[in-house]
């Protein structure tokens, strides 16, 4: 293999790869990156592939010039040193010899030894895949990149940190007809994000199964240009994600993960539906009160105290830490409905879910103390946060 | 059944007798302490001891004591004779360590006795004998002025009582054990024990408390144990104390090696057990026991002795002062004193986490317990007199809490009074394996274990915060299900504040499960799982009372423990630097709630010696 590429694009991909490759393992291989040149006719690329067993993620680089066609396994922590400290080249040249890779700057060579290619895991076949020819029974569907990366972005801040037995460290992804659905919450709060497909066919399958948190994130990275289509295919214990179609040069990016095996908590029943008290708020000026009162809260006291005067339309917020002090900030209300109330909630909660709308106004509905508060942006969020009692 | 039918009759005295001594003298060791108390009451400054078949075969005391005129003698095997006490109002006020009368007549129920005295004014001894309760006349012998009394074959007429007997070595221990109590709480009274011909225990007259103390229990423990004694505050409430703590190194298995005194006499006291197990709570492992040696003072008046036949239980008129006095005592001793293990490189195990430090070694080696190095004795008749003047009327020391016992809040604390050494910067902090933080002090190396350390530091936070309000409590969108037994839900709403008080907001649902609605904010956010911890506090309260102060710090040790940083967690420079800058900030850091080391120290001297340099 010889293959001369673009520093600034490999580089891309190799920090994306990166992402994908397991740190403590007893296979080397899969601390390390395979690199497959190819060339047929006039079109030629880079393909970086990694997996770290749960994950795998395959990029194409266009901007290559192949002069051998072949394959490599490189360490990817070394890979990824080389590529970004070469930062004066505008390209590198790559060649192989035995299981040994070159590496050559204008003023640098070096030499990395790698495995056997042969050796290297393989991964899902992502053309046979979304084709819909691998026989099993995969549903598949599209949407746009943007459209899909908002949603993750609505609910993937509300994932539990871990897998525990009260919270599951992934999101719930439901597609029904057009109709596609993400939800997670980590046992405090939840996050229900809804959006409509443009295109579906009458038949497609439901999908309902919980993505890990970490392909979330990855997903989100995968997704850089905003009008590309995403093609999402779900299979009974994996989905895979693939940017760019056959159509428009194959696909670019494709990703495949596990899923997280278990059920979803039972999550319709969490959103609340008899709220008595609307709030309307701008959502900047929201955000930033709540900043301000959380102040003076710590690990221990973390709850911010909510005053809803209804009559002044005055919304005073305020916070206490024992050995430290206390805030106080006051927000005018355009409008409030219901009657007077107190609550506190984790300010981080709140200011979490005000990132993510994309509206400047928010609304808030809330009950009691002791009761959930719900905070919408149209039909497309919302949002159910649970309360700190109050001393 | 008419022919079962038996009539009521008295019991012969020998019979009468016979179940008395069963109260009084159970085994070998019985006779020791009661021989040698009498031996003390008659005011010897010398006492002699001789074992033989670990005292089945022969207890022989000897003293030099006032002696028994020879026409009291017979009076002395009487039962419910006695030179002590004339009036029921000496029950109040016994400064003796017999009183009841009891013991020698008891023991010549069930041995064959013989004691030989002679008094200043006799010119020759006279002994008498009884074998089995049969006492003979005093017959004229030679000896010193003094008593030596002599109990052959305990039981021998009783072949049930000695078949209750253990093994002659297991005897024998008991019995110098016996011997070697009261030899520790008469320091000024030479002692001298024997088994079978060998030396067993040699205390030379006139010691203070302290050198008896290592005299008795090993002077390797000079450097195992700290001083502790009561202050101002306690003498104005009528107690002192005097004694000496063993360091949480040299815990036990079990609570043998707690010698408690109480006015010269020694005494098994739940009260007293309870203070000193509060006092190191948190210093050494659960299961553990401290070691200590602890003498108590206080005025005759204030405590009655004659509740035990054996008068080793006692009961206090006030136990709230007593248990006071004692934990505040231990507590402040063991706040001052730096309580790092020092690492002992004579072992190979060196380096080895957690069973680091000369403690194995040494408790195998004492059959005992702890003691001191320096600090003034106390003059017990001045402190008798001292105490019989504040006797009349409570004094109001203004601290105590007015019903019950004080709980650990309401003590005054002093911080210790060596400044720890200056924290290091946390460049200069190495974390090893993710699990350990080597540092330096002035006296050397410092390894800190770095959960152990977190769990210390999260836990006083916790009680600290715990006593001012309750936990701030985050609710769940849907409750967490704790699986839990009938009984368990059954305690639930005994439960209730305690829950409360720590942020916990649970009830049950259905028979087998309980719902969790609320958990502390601050759990959450250290990723503690609800269902988790729980499962440990259902589990845990079965053997706590759910309102005591123990019950509390109890879970809040579970809390801490569950939300500290782990071994294997990476931490940050921040977060070294701020644990180390805690652990100079929060009292007793040396020991994790668990009773673990949190650190450990190679000090410079060890580390020449390693490596040959000095
Ligand atoms: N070693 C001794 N020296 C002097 N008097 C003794 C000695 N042993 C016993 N006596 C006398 O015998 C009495 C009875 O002893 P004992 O049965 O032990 O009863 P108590 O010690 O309860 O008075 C004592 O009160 C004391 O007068
Ligand atoms: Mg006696």
């Amino acid at each position: 293999m010889k293959v001369i590429c673009d520093r600034a694009a490999l580089l891309a991909a190799v920090n994306m790869a990166s992402g994908v490759v397991a740190t403590r393992t007893p296979r080397p291989q899969l601390t390390c990156i395979k690199l497959t040149a190819r060339k047929s006719g006039k079109s030629a690329d880079l393909t970086l592939t990694a997996t770290d067993g749960e994950a795998a993620l395959r990029l194409t680089v266009a901007q290559v010039d192949v002069q051998e066609p072949g394959e490599a396994v490189i360490p990817a922590d070394k890979l990824r040193q080389i590529v970004s400290a070469e930062e004066g080249d505008p390209t590198l040249t790559i060649e192989t010899e035995d299981d040994a890779c070159h590496i050559r700057g204008q003023d640098a060579r070096f030499k990395v030894f790698g495995f056997k290619p042969s050796e290297f895991p393989s991964i899902p076949d992502f053309e046979k895949i979304f084709a819909g020819k691998d026989g099993g029974k995969t549903a598949i569907f599209t949407h746009t990149s943007d459209g899909l990366s908002t949603m993750i972005g609505r609910t993937l801040f509300a994932t539990a940190r871990e897998n525990s037995r009260y919270a599951v460290n992934g999101a719930l992804l439901k597609r029904e007809g057009k109709k596609l659905e993400m939800v997670a919450t980590d046992g405090r709060r939840l996050a229900l994000a809804r959006q409509t497909l443009a295109q579906s066919d009458k038949d497609a399958a439901p999908i309902t199964c919980i993505v890990p948190a970490r392909t979330l994130g990855l997903m989100q990275r995968l997704m850089d240009e905003p009008e590309v289509p995403v093609r999402v295919a779900v299979t009974d214990s994996q989905i895979l994600v693939a940017v760019g179609t056959p159509e428009d040069g194959g696909i670019r990016a494709a990703l495949s993960s596990n899923l997280v095996e278990g059920a979803f908590p039972p999550y319709e029943e969490v959103i609340p539906r008899d709220q008595d008290k609307k709030v309307v708020f701008d959502r900047d000026v929201l955000s930033s009160a709540v900043r301000r009162a959380a102040l003076l809260t710590n690990e221990e006291s973390r709850g911010v105290r909510m005053k809803f005067k209804g009559s002044e339309r005055q919304l005073e917020l305020s916070s206490r830490a024992p050995e430290m002090g206390e805030a106080e900030v006051n927000v005018e209300l355009s409008s409030y409905e219901g009657a007077d109330l107190e609550i506190g909630f984790n300010p981080t909660f709140i200011v979490d879910a005000l990132k993510v709308v994309s509206d400047p106004n928010v609304v808030m509905e809330l009950k009691a103390h002791n009761k959930p508060g719900v905070v919408k942006s149209g039909n497309d969020f919302v949002y159910v946060v649970m309360p700190v009692n109050l001393q | 059944m008419p022919s079962s039918r038996r009539s009521i009759r008295p019991l012969p005295e020998l019979l009468v007798n016979q179940i008395a001594a069963g109260e009084v003298v159970d085994r070998p060791a019985s006779v020791v302490k009661e021989l040698v108390e009498n031996a003390l009451d008659a005011g010897a400054t010398r006492v002699t001891v001789r074992l033989e078949q670990g005292g089945i075969e022969l207890v022989e005391v000897s003293d030099n004591g006032a002696g028994i005129a020879a026409e009291e003698l017979p009076l002395a095997l009487m039962p419910h004779a006695t030179s002590k006490i004339a009036a029921a109002e000496d029950l109040d006020r016994i400064g003796t360590l017999g009183f009841r009368g009891e013991a020698l007549a008891s023991i010549g129920s069930v041995a064959r006795v013989t004691i030989r005295s002679r008094t200043e004014a006799q010119h020759e001894a006279a002994e008498i004998a009884c074998d089995g309760g049969e006492t003979s006349v005093p017959r004229p012998a030679s000896g010193p002025v003094g008593t030596t009394a002599r109990v052959r074959n305990l039981f021998f007429n009783t072949p049930a009582r000695r078949k209750f007997l253990r093994t002659v070595p297991t005897e024998q221990a008991r019995c110098v054990d016996a011997a070697r109590d009261l030899a520790l709480a008469h320091p000024a009274v030479a002692f001298v024990v024997s088994t079978d011909g060998r030396t067993a225990l040699d205390l030379p007259p006139g010691q203070t408390p302290r050198e008896r103390a290592l005299a008795a229990l090993g002077t390797e423990l000079a450097d195992q144990v700290i001083e502790v004694s009561a202050d101002e505050f306690d003498d104005a409430r009528g107690a002192t104390l005097w004694g000496l703590a063993g360091l949480p190194a040299i815990a036990r298995a079990t609570n043998q090696a707690q010698h408690v005194f109480l006015n010269g006499r020694p005494i098994r006291d739940k009260t007293v057990q309870h203070a000193i197990k509060e006092a190191y709570r948190g210093l050494i492992e659960p299961g553990r026991h401290p070691t200590c040696v602890l003498m108590i003072e206080m005025s005759p008046a204030a405590v009655d002795v004659n509740v035990h036949p054996a008068k080793v239980e006692v009961r206090f008129r006030d136990p709230s002062l007593v248990h006071t006095l004692v934990l505040r005592a231990l507590r402040r001793a063991l706040q001052s004193a730096d309580l790092t293990p020092t690492i002992a490189t004579a072992r190979p195990t060196m380096l080895g986490p957690r069973e680091i430090g000369p403690a194995a070694t040494l408790a195998d080696r004492l059959r005992h317990g702890p003691w001191p190095d320096s600090g003034a004795p106390i003059d017990y008749a001045a402190t008798r007199e001292a105490l019989a003047s504040a006797e009349n009327g409570p004094v109001d020391g203004g601290r105590g809490s007015a019903s019950g016992w004080p709980d650990a809040a309401s003590i005054a604390e002093p911080k210790p009074q060596t400044p720890l050494p200056a924290p290091i910067p946390a460049s200069r902090v190495l974390q090893v394996h993710n699990s350990y933080l080597v540092t330096q002090d002035a006296e050397g190396v410092v390894i800190v274990d770095q959960h152990a350390l977190h769990e210390r530091v999260m836990f006083e936070q916790l009680v600290a915060r715990v006593s001012r309000e309750p936990l701030e409590r985050q609710r769940l969108l849907t409750p967490s299900v704790v699986p839990a037994t009938p009984a368990q839900i059954a305690r639930l709403p005994e439960l209730a504040p305690l829950l409360s008080r720590i942020g916990v907001e649970a009830e049950a649902i259905g028979p087998e499960a309980i719902g969790v609605h609320a958990f502390p904010s601050f759990l959450f956010e250290r990723g503690v799982d609800p269902v988790d911890l729980m499962s440990d506090l259902l589990e845990r309260s079965n053997d706590f009372a759910p309102d005591s102060e123990e019950a509390l710090r109890d879970v809040l040790d579970m809390m801490a423990c569950k939300a500290a940083v782990k071994a294997g967690d990476r931490m940050s420079e921040g977060e070294l630097a701020e644990l180390l800058t805690l652990r100079d900030e929060v009292e007793r850091s040396s020991n994790c709630p668990h009773g673990r080391p949190t650190s450990v120290r190679l000090t410079i001297r060890e580390l020449e010696r390693l490596f040959k340099r000095s």
